[in-house]
């Protein structure tokens, strides 16, 4: 890894401070009558400012208890978790976050545009409508401002959310299997999409996901986790120029990640 | 036919089937001297010099039920803001919820008699029976006791402090169960009413129909019990269409 | 000292239920022929148990035979008009409406028609249980999955044993939420019929306590038919929860 690990100690290197800083990072979770499972032991993680990390692993390998820590809806049993310099929940209170889930998680009663308005309001914010515009034109949304969600593809009820989350031009952006509920055609062109998206916004990103190429296609790199208790096993740098288009894909070298990092994801299935 | 309009026929039916059933009955004297034919129930209700002692009555007991129930949903939305707002008490309200549910409102009327007294009595039963049910809703629609959802996940992650929860995510998400609740809520307070009525107020449906059972005035009876049934559906049908409305608007 | 917190932190609402209670009676200065105190009510239970034991035991068994019988009857009838989508959509909505009579209407007229008795109260609670039943039933059968119902069909399964099945299974957990609504309610139609007409059980030694001037006896029967109708009410709950988990 090509990362330093963030030091108040200034260096004469210009490195900059990881944006996201898992240190030695361990989580178990109580079971009834005193057992415990460890679902990550002693992972260390950082995300340097304005990098895309994707996070693939076996289902159970903890990759989404990764993502929850840092957007700070659990805590760590060891190590410390540092995202922009505090802890992640200081930053959550700050409304400094975009998070977007596999599941929408859109409000049913209020329309897309009061939906993506929706982080405005939690921060106690004047609505920017001229911003709220943007994100619903960026997501490819414009003419569904008024729709409810249910009104909605699923395809474009991720939109949403993603619009949701970015709107408030967070630090940090944190996505869980996003299009994990779509169809493979609309995940791929939801995929194109984001790396469009992401362009034009160059937001810390960590993406979790069980699909290696969507992982390669965004992220700059993809960090590959073992399973119980989870750990990181490799780090993949991806070279692929921005903006990224979607013939990347039918590329050699492409074809050739995707067959290492699925032969170490199935090596850890049969392990 | 459209599949709407087949139901309707259908049921409208087999409402005529029941009414022309307890006609029948009524008309050939199966069930004895206090099963009337239904058309005298109805000549007894269409008589105005009749019908004014059961509208007088239903009128008392519309009143108290509706006093009540006002009063149920305002204590019940009290005392489940008190669990929202302390946290500690949550597990105890909740179990509190649940047994004061099974309570049976029997056992209470007589003991408000003796001390709010008879004429509001009625009204406080019906408080009661309609406030336990709405305490239930309105716990179960704030998910004091609950699990998390997503929502909760975004709420945390986008930094939202109680009281934009609570307004933005809470009380919207509460509408429909709250309104699940109230369906039960109003039937529970006419049925509340009756039962204060029963224990000894001055006036009412239910004192209507204890008297006219014990005084054998057969149709009266019959009228009075009509007019309570009426009072439950009508109850039971304004509320489920403002709940069928608002998960039309919120869903 | 955890479990204790734990415990108080459940069963608070109890307590409070008696401190309260004690406060207002001392709090007002009513005296016993207005309120007694919980003490005094307790001390009565505890020293006549059996001048409450056998009402109380007719009061669980008529509410439990009626409950039974009503339920039973009514998920025979939600059978029998499954078959035909015209005929359940007939019955249903008029049973719907006898549904909403309210109990207090339902007890004097039953009571005047079958007459003052032992029978006319069972009768009462077999009709108060019978409803909910088979309305309930009734969605339970129409809400198998057409899937299933496709795949018996593949399986040239036929209309019987479609029903026992298939079917039946998946009114299983609607059964049960109709015993966890009707439950309570079979046991206060049950004190309410008793109060009015009956010859005994909890309702009936209520309306005489009470009308000898026995408070410490009136109020000891109310108590007592709170605790039977929570009890009935957390036992429905928990069948329910149990059945309910195995079958869905």
């Amino acid at each position: 890894m090509a990362q330093t690990t963030p030091s108040p100690a200034p260096t004469l290197t210009v490195a900059p401070p990881a944006a996201v800083a898992l240190s030695g990072v361990g989580k178990t979770f109580e079971l009834s009558r005193g057992r415990a499972v460890s679902a990550l032991e002693d992972l260390d993680l950082h995300v340097a400012e304005g990098e895309f990390v994707a996070i693939v692993g076996p289902s159970g390998c903890g990759k989404s208890t990764v993502l929850r820590m840092v957007a700070g809806l659990e805590r760590p049993s060891t190590g410390t978790v540092v995202v922009e310099g505090r802890s992640p929940r200081e930053l959550a209170r700050s409304h400094r976050l975009g998070v977007a889930f596999q599941e929408h998680a859109l409000l049913p009663w209020s329309s897309i545009r009061g939906n993506v308005a929706l982080p405005f309001h939690l921060a106690g914010r004047p609505v920017d409508a001229a911003r709220v515009d943007e994100l619903v034109r960026l997501v490819g949304l414009e003419g569904f401002e008024s729709a409810r969600p249910r009104q909605l593809s699923g395809g474009m009820r991720q939109r949403a959310a993603i619009a949701r989350a970015l709107v408030l031009r967070p630090d940090v952006l944190l996505l869980d299997e996003p299009f994990g509920a779509l169809d493979a055609v609309t995940r791929r062109r939801m995929n194109r999409e984001l790396a469009r998206i992401w362009s034009e916004e160059r937001i810390t990103t960590v993406l979790v996901t069980h699909d290696v190429e969507e992982a390669l296609f965004l992220a700059d790199r993809v960090v590959v986790m073992t399973g119980r208790p989870g750990r990181v096993r490799h780090v993949h740098r991806v070279d692929f120029p921005r903006p990224r288009e979607a013939a990347i894909t039918r590329s050699p070298e492409f074809h050739e990640a995707v067959d290492l990092l699925t032969g170490l994801l199935d090596a850890e299935g049969t392990a | 036919m459209s599949a709407a309009a087949r139901r309707a026929a259908l049921a409208t039916t087999g409402v005529l089937v029941l009414l022309a059933g307890a006609e029948a009955v009524g008309r050939a004297g199966i069930a004895g001297p206090s099963w009337p034919p239904l058309s005298e129930v109805a000549a007894h209700l269409l008589d105005a010099d009749r019908r004014a002692t059961v509208v007088r009555a239903a009128s008392a007991t519309l009143a108290s039920a509706a006093e009540g129930l006002l009063a149920g949903v305002l204590v019940a939305a009290a005392a489940a803001f008190t669990g929202l707002l302390l946290p500690p008490l949550r597990p105890g309200l909740d179990r509190l919820a649940a047994l004061l549910h099974a309570v049976p409102v029997i056992a209470l009327a007589p003991l408000l008699i003796t001390t709010v007294g008879r004429e509001a009595t009625p009204t406080v039963v019906a408080g009661l029976g309609a406030g336990f049910v709405m305490f239930v809703a309105f716990s179960s629609g704030l998910s004091l006791g609950g699990r998390r959802s997503t929502h909760d996940d975004v709420f945390d992650a986008l930094g939202a402090n109680r009281v934009r929860r609570l307004l933005r995510l809470q009380l919207p998400a509460s509408v429909p169960t709250v309104l699940d609740g109230l369906t039960l809520a109003a039937p529970a307070a006419v049925l509340g009413a009756t039962i204060g009525e029963w224990f000894g107020a001055p006036r009412g449906l239910g004192v209507l129909i204890v008297s006219a059972m014990q005084n054998f005035q057969v149709t009266l009876l019959w009228s009075a019990a009509a007019c309570a049934t009426a009072l439950s559906l009508a109850a039971y049908g304004l509320t489920t269409a403002l709940q069928r409305a608002a998960v039309r608007r919120m869903a | 000292m955890r479990r204790a917190l734990g415990a108080l932190a459940h069963y608070w609402p109890i307590a409070a239920v008696f401190v309260g209670w004690d406060l207002w009676v001392v709090l007002n200065g009513y005296t016993t022929v207005v309120a007694p105190r919980p003490g005094l009510v307790l001390a009565d239970i505890a020293a006549e148990p059996g001048a409450y034991a056998g009402d109380l035991l007719r009061t669980l068994l008529t509410s439990l035979v009626g409950l039974v019988l009503g339920m039973g009857v009514g998920i025979l009838a939600a059978i029998a008009v499954w078959s035909s989508a015209a005929v359940s959509g007939v019955v249903t909505p008029a049973a719907l409406v006898l549904r909403s009579v309210p109990v207090t209407a339902m007890i004097p007229v039953i009571a005047r028609v079958a007459g003052y008795g032992d029978s006319s109260i069972l009768l009462i609670i077999v009709v108060v249980s019978f409803f909910p039943a088979f309305v309930l039933t009734v969605s339970g059968l129409a809400a198998t999955p057409a899937a299933g119902r496709d795949l018996f069909g593949v399986l040239g399964a036929g209309r019987l044993r479609t029903l026992v099945r298939l079917q039946l299974p998946h009114a299983v957990p609607h059964v049960m939420v109709a015993f966890r609504l009707t439950a309570p309610s079979a046991v206060l139609a049950a004190l309410l019929a008793e109060y009015l007409v009956g010859t005994g059980g909890l309702g009936h030694l209520f309306s005489t306590a009470r009308s000898y001037m026995e408070l410490e006896r009136a109020w000891g029967t109310a108590l007592l038919a709170t605790v039977v109708s929570v009890l009935v009410f957390v036992l429905a709950r928990g069948a329910e929860r149990r059945v309910g988990a195995r079958f869905s």
